[in-house]
């Protein structure tokens, strides 16, 4: 499973597709303080991506990966 | 010389291409004579769309790229917004051009170039500029007359790209290797909002974007609050800065063209990005000749140097004396100080690098350009007297990486974009393949059929020279003449039939997908052997063919191959074999469909035939085995248990039948219990020529199709049987019902005997068994063509169709299968 629901957080592992967006939003949804740990993740589907954005998610652990990292920086922090 | 990969739809395309192309040719020529034809202009539109449309069917990106932009161009001009004018044609005529070439590399080597992505591309956007500058092309014709400038193409193409989100450090670095020759493109990705169900990631695509510096995410539409969000529903585009070239990115993006714009980015914007639209307009009109990296069009006369160089230097003096104080001064002044390095370095003055870093650290330190302008002030002249004009342009040529003109996709707006000629100079690739309509082949067929009987009536001039002018010699020079006629008549036939012939290839070709499609469907495990694929047979005999095979190969999959278990239980390999083979034997194509299943029980066919109402309990008793599984032809009989959506309802092998019958063929069945079935369809090469045995009846000459016959033999009197109104005589150990054809065309003669008292019987294949027909006589066999009946006499079932013997008379052919 790339996406793990937990209590209180959101773990994203390696790469997450577009199947699991709809969980994300469903999840996001219920729980907007949710925190999100990107740390494993390597890349992450658009529709997973726009999700964070229009959630405004609260990320918690950014990407291990620079490269993604600085992709997300750029929109994720507020 | 021919490395097409064996692809029918593929060899089709192509000729149709080059037709397609033909018409739209003659199409925008005539428009340009009539500019508002409006058929004309819907024919256009139409060529072209199908074209592009065919073109989808393959991957060649290129070609479909291009189509689509002149659809486009076509459209507007359709719906009246735009008018057709002679730039509008040249500018079609050339992606046209350029279409066909594609195709003629794609027939060459299979595949094209990856090295067109990049013209097609240009052509692409050149046909969508058109649609673009139209209010402006309108207004005055000769705007595409100016010669191209870097400034002109690079505002003309798009707004200047939003270069502030970049970070600076980036930008400057980007800026600084831009002095180095390096170019850099913006990109602007849009993605389709559907494109997530088309399987696409644009952010990945996005972060994979070869020599990718710097990108990022913007929502395309502002994000919805989380309950309305569409997960499924792209709401995102990217901003991509790379130092990838033009062409990579083409070919990177070329799945997506239409959801990209790609600008190669003028150093000058990497520079001051920041600064107000207007006034940069101004600065870069002087400034942008001399920048580096900017490929301009540099001439080499030391005058117009000389005049660039001052205007690039009062340009920065503009700039450094702005005496306002932006945040960005910072890299407002490493940009004027690098514009001013690599002056410098383009015009030998080596020393002036140094003193112009001191300077900058100067400016930046107190926080205004004041120190860098009092360097450029006092060294303005050094730069001037300076001036070597060959080496600066050397080294600009040196740093270009690649060809302006082939980078920059704008610069086909302008009269020097490459041609892709396929002028009338030029030397013609001539198509290999003639695609002629089917009327014209079948009308030379009849001429030749005429020709064939009218060569008949030769032997019987000769023979009238010799019996009623009693001259021998005549007799025989006809008779020379004949045989030298006779053979070119035959070559010639032979030859049209050729033109008519297909390989049964065409057929067998569909019949891989659908044993492994209904094989799956129903676990069994089938292998597909085709043989004898290059047979070939007449066109409409080939046609005709596909739907019977059909019908007996799901019958074979469906009711004759056993499942592996039952397989593996009766001693046979898991792996039934179905071979379906195709061979000419004489002046028939013999098509066989043999499987090694469970074969037919005649026993069973029987009791369902009888239960069925389909023969008598005296037809049961007598049924040999051989008859009986021919049964299986007969309508309305079904021996699956249960039917399936496959086979079962009973109509297939009537079917199967009927059609052949159609085409003159027959189809015989052989099985033999538990060890497999074998389906033998006999059919006539061709249609044109039947074979028809002549025989007399009451002075009448009448003709009987070959396929049906099976013998002649003469019958003595006393052998034929009566048995109450039918005769029956035993020929060969078998019984065989008689009659008289007198009888049945109702004339009212008998039949007359030889010396011997023997009567003449045509033993004729009808219906399910052999059927003797009582004639006066035999005459010879020929090769007719076969007319069929018109007109009213249509109706008359008794008849086939007639046929011009040689002496002129007309020989009626009898429906052996109507008349028994």
């Amino acid at each position: 499973m790339p996406i793990e629901f937990k209590r209180n957080r959101v773990i994203f592992r390696e790469e997450v597709r577009v199947e699991e967006a709809e969980a994300l939003l469903e999840a996001l949804q219920k729980k907007p303080a949710a925190k999100v740990d990107l740390a494993a993740c390597t890349h992450l589907h658009t529709a997973n991506l726009q999700v964070l954005m229009a959630a405004r998610a609260c990320i918690d652990k950014w990407p291990q990966d620079q490269e993604l990292r600085t992709w997300l920086e750029a929109v994720l922090i507020p | 010389m021919n490395p097409l990969p064996n692809n029918p739809l593929l060899e089709q395309f192509l000729v149709e291409s080059r037709e397609l192309l033909e018409v739209i040719g003659q199409k925008l020529m005539q428009l340009e004579d009539s500019p508002n034809d409006r058929r004309v202009i819907d024919d256009l539109f139409r060529s072209v769309h199908t074209l592009k449309g065919n073109s989808g069917l393959f991957t060649f990106p290129e070609m479909t790229r291009v189509l689509h932009a002149g659809e486009d161009l076509l459209g507007k001009v359709r719906s009246g917004e735009m008018t057709f004018s002679r730039e509008l044609a040249d500018r079609l005529l050339d992606a046209m051009d350029f279409v066909g070439m594609l195709g003629i590399e794609i027939e060459s080597t299979g595949c094209i170039d990856a090295s067109r992505a990049a013209d097609s591309a240009r052509l692409g956007e050149s046909l969508r500029a058109l649609i673009a500058d139209f209010p402006d092309s309108a207004q005055s014709g000769a705007a595409g007359k100016t010669p191209v400038t870097t400034k002109s193409t690079a505002v003309s193409l798009t707004e200047i790209p939003p270069l502030s989100k970049v970070p600076e450090a980036l930008r400057l670095e980007a800026f600084r290797r831009c002095g180095d020759g390096e170019k850099f493109h913006w990109i602007a990705y849009q993605p389709v909002p559907e494109c997530f169900f088309q399987g696409d990631d644009p952010f990945h695509r996005a972060r994979q974007t070869p020599g990718l510096l710097w990108g990022s995410v913007l929502p395309s539409e502002p994000l919805p609050p989380l309950v309305e969000l569409d997960t499924y529903r792209c709401s995102l585009k990217f901003h991509l800065l790379t130092a990838a070239f033009h062409a990579e990115l083409v070919e990177y993006f070329r799945y997506v063209p239409e959801q990209v714009e790609i600008v190669a980015l003028d150093p000058l914007w990497l520079a001051i990005s920041e600064c107000e639209p207007e006034s940069r307009a101004g600065i870069e009109n002087d400034f942008v000749a001399g920048s580096p990296g900017s490929e301009p069009q540099r001439s080499p006369e030391s005058v117009e140097e000389a005049g660039a160089v001052t205007r690039i230097l009062t340009a920065q003096q503009q700039i450094l004396a702005l005496d306002d104080r932006p945040a960005w001064l910072g890299g407002r002044l490493k940009a004027v100080a690098a514009v001013l390095r690599n002056l410098a370095n383009s015009l030998g003055n080596a020393e002036a690098e140094a003193q112009i870093e001191a300077s900058l650290a100067a400016a930046q330190a107190s926080g205004c350009g004041l120190p860098l302008l009092e360097w450029l002030n006092a060294h303005r002249s050094q730069f001037t007297l300076r001036l070597v004009p060959q080496s600066a342009a050397n080294e600009s040529r040196a740093n270009g990486e690649e060809a302006p003109a082939a980078s920059d996709p704008s610069k086909a707006t302008g009269d020097d974009g490459i041609k892709f000629g396929r002028r009338a100079e030029d030397s013609q690739t001539g198509p290999r393949s003639l695609k002629v309509d089917q009327a014209k082949i079948d009308r030379l067929m009849n001429l030749i059929g005429e020709l064939v009987v009218e060569k008949n009536g030769l032997p019987y001039l000769a023979q009238r020279a010799e019996a009623q002018y009693g001259v021998r010699e005549l007799s025989r020079e006809i008779k020379g003449q004949y045989s030298v006629i006779n053979r070119i008549a035959d070559e010639m036939q032979d030859a049209i039939m050729q033109v008519r012939m297909m390989a049964v290839s065409i057929v067998f070709q569909r019949f891989p997908r659908l044993v492994r499609d209904i094989s799956h469907k129903l676990g069994k495990e089938v292998e597909l052997v085709l043989e004898g694929e290059q047979t070939e047979a007449d066109k409409n005999i080939i046609e005709a063919l596909g739907d019977p095979l059909i019908h007996i190969v799901r019958n074979s999959l469906d009711h004759g191959l056993e499942t592996p278990e039952v397989r593996r239980a009766s001693g046979k390999p898991e792996t039934g074999t179905l071979t379906i083979r195709a061979a000419q034997q004489a002046d028939r194509v013999v098509i066989e469909i043999v499987d090694d299943g469970k074969g037919i029980d005649p026993a069973v066919i029987k009791r369902k035939a009888y239960e069925k109402g389909l023969i008598d309990e005296a037809a049961l008793e007598r049924m040999d085995d051989r008859t009986a599984v021919n049964l299986i032809f007969a309508a309305g009989l079904s021996t699956a248990a249960v039917v399936s959506d496959l086979s079962g309802r009973g109509v297939g092998m009537d079917v199967v039948r009927t059609a052949v019958e159609k085409l003159n063929g027959s189809v015989i069945v052989e099985s033999e219990l538990g060890k497999g079935t074998s389906i033998r369809i006999s059919l006539p090469l061709s249609m044109a020529v039947t074979q028809v045995m002549v025989i007399e009846s009451d002075g009448q000459l009448f003709g009987v199709p070959m396929d049906h016959v099976i013998e002649t033999v003469r019958v003595p009197r006393r052998s034929i049987h009566r048995i109450k109104q039918s005769m029956t005589a035993v020929l060969r150990g078998r019984v065989v019902p008689l009659k008289a054809l007198n009888g049945l065309l109702g004339i009212a003669a008998q039949h007359t005997a030889n010396a011997d008292d023997e009567l003449s019987v045509l033993l004729v294949q009808a219906g399910g068994g052999a059927l003797g027909l009582l004639v006066d006589g035999f005459r010879e066999t020929l090769g007719v063509i076969q007319k069929p009946m018109a007109g009213f006499l249509s109706g008359l079932s008794t008849w086939s169709g007639s046929a011009l013997m040689g002496d002129g008379s007309v020989l009626m052919i009898l429906n052996i299968r109507e008349i028994v």
